[in-house]
């Protein structure tokens, strides 16, 4: 099979690939806007909190950073509808359990950079006496996204890999449509690679983005 | 809980079928973790070697496998590898090579990341010294990077650990494989599903604590 023929019939298949794509961008541009700021208020109950919400903040992190995010994708299409009796739909269940996902997973890198936070600065912020709905947002925040935000941007790509995984579950992402278009032409090769390539693309040039912006920042603190 | 009664007698008599699963999860996560130890360290040295097509290869290696989600990984290899090379593995082989080739790549950047921590001022000294190169990488440099990079060597594992329920969507018989298919079976996917997971969490859980200990460890004997 030559290449002319392999690239028409990828062309045959753009616009079902195209749409793939974009449930994927979704399924992971809707996980990181739920899951990022989830993961920091996390971070911050787990670093100075209530004894009780600590310990169920960490169980919320151990227990998604310990399991495989397929078990997760699949308990929450089948046991949660089952367990709340409420049919929640597919779309909103995946983004629930990438939701999540991201959020233990970055709440972990938050809590890294929490702790890099120098205890002097903490000491400074009661010596001037900012209770906690000043310190927190003006004070610590802004430190803590600046040291994670490399971390942060590569469980970004993390979670836009991981969003392949949906397809287990029916959903129409680039994966699904992928082996779908795989498994009715009997063509896999032309038309994974070319799904393996997308991917590809665009996490490459997402993780290059990291690499500048972690340069630029490693400088900025002169390390 | 809306009428949903747990059945613990589900959990029990599909118990057997599960640990069967499990055992070829762990075998599957124990092969690869051994490739991924070595195969890792052998590609950081390629990377980062001054012989340039090597140094290409190593890096198109890494990127390609970091880049892109590890289930095209492995459905691309399942589908690809026997049309392409016209030559048909069991399984299980297979399996092994996407999820070893998988991890390899993540370790690279392990130890690539540890030999960049040491300082160099130890290299001024292995030259001050007048060490050869052989002598300053096995003494020197090997000792350390192995050191800086056990916790990022055991967090990829737990990462494989929950990689190879991948498997479970080419029908290779692991953990979640036995699950799915027990969930099926059974119409009691609350049960199966929450075993499947806390099976995989009570594995990862006492690496993630050996992974927090070793980090104390490190930091107190580097400041």
């Amino acid at each position: 099979m030559d290449l002319a023929t392999s690239l028409s019939f990828l062309y045959d298949y753009r616009l079902a690939l195209l749409t793939g794509l974009g449930n994927t961008l979704y399924f992971t541009a809707c996980g990181l806007a739920i899951g990022l700021p989830l993961g920091f208020i996390v971070s911050i109950i787990r670093h100075t909190g209530h004894p009780v919400l600590k310990v169920i903040a960490t169980t919320y992190v151990e227990i998604f950073r310990g399991t495989p995010v397929l078990v997760q994708l699949f308990w929450f299409f089948f046991c949660l509808p089952a367990l709340l009796g409420v049919d929640l739909g597919n779309v909103t269940s995946t983004i629930t359990t990438l939701a999540l996902y991201m959020g233990a997973i970055s709440s972990e890198s938050c809590r890294a950079s929490l702790k890099a936070i120098g205890a002097e600065q903490r000491d400074a912020c009661i010596a001037l006496g900012l209770p906690a709905r000043v310190s927190v947002p003006y004070v610590i925040l802004p430190q803590t996204i600046m040291r994670a935000v490399p971390t942060l941007l590569s469980n970004c790509v993390t979670l836009f890999k991981e969003s392949a995984l949906v397809s287990a579950v029916g959903m129409a992402d680039l994966m699904y449509q992928g082996q779908m278009i795989a498994d009715s032409t009997a063509r896999p090769i032309e038309i994974l690679t070319a799904t393996a390539l997308i991917y590809f693309v665009i996490a490459f040039s997402a993780t290059r983005i990291v690499t500048y912006y972690e340069q630029g920042f490693l400088k900025r603190l002169k390390l | 809980m809306n009428g949903y009664s747990w059945d613990s007698s589900v959990v029990l008599s599909s118990l057997p079928q599960l640990m069967s699963g499990l055992a070829v999860t762990l075998q599957l996560t124990a092969i690869c973790a051994v490739i991924g130890l070595v195969g890792g360290f052998v590609v950081c040295l390629m990377a980062m070697s001054r012989i340039l097509p090597l140094r290409w290869i190593a890096v198109f290696f890494i990127e390609l496998f970091r880049c892109t989600p590890a289930l095209v990984q492995i459905i691309w290899i399942f589908y690809c590898v026997p049309i392409f090379f016209g030559i048909f593995i069991d399984p299980f082989t297979m399996a092994v090579l996407a999820l070893g080739m998988n991890i390899t790549a993540f370790n690279a950047e392990a130890y690539r990341a540890a030999i960049q921590a040491i300082p160099s001022s130890h290299y001024d000294a292995c030259t001050a010294l007048g060490l050869s190169s052989l002598k300053r990488t096995v003494y020197v440099i090997l000792p350390q990077a192995v050191l800086l990079a056990i916790p990022v060597l055991l967090t990829n594992t737990i990462g494989l650990l929950q990689q190879t329920a991948l498997v479970a969507i080419v029908a290779i018989g692991d953990l979640m494989y036995q699950g799915k298919s027990l969930a099926t079976q059974t119409y009691r996917p609350i049960e199966i599903y929450s075993t499947v997971a806390f099976i995989y969490f009570i594995f990862s859980l006492p690496l993630s604590q050996v992974v927090g200990f070793c980090e104390k460890r490190l930091r107190a004997r580097l400041t």
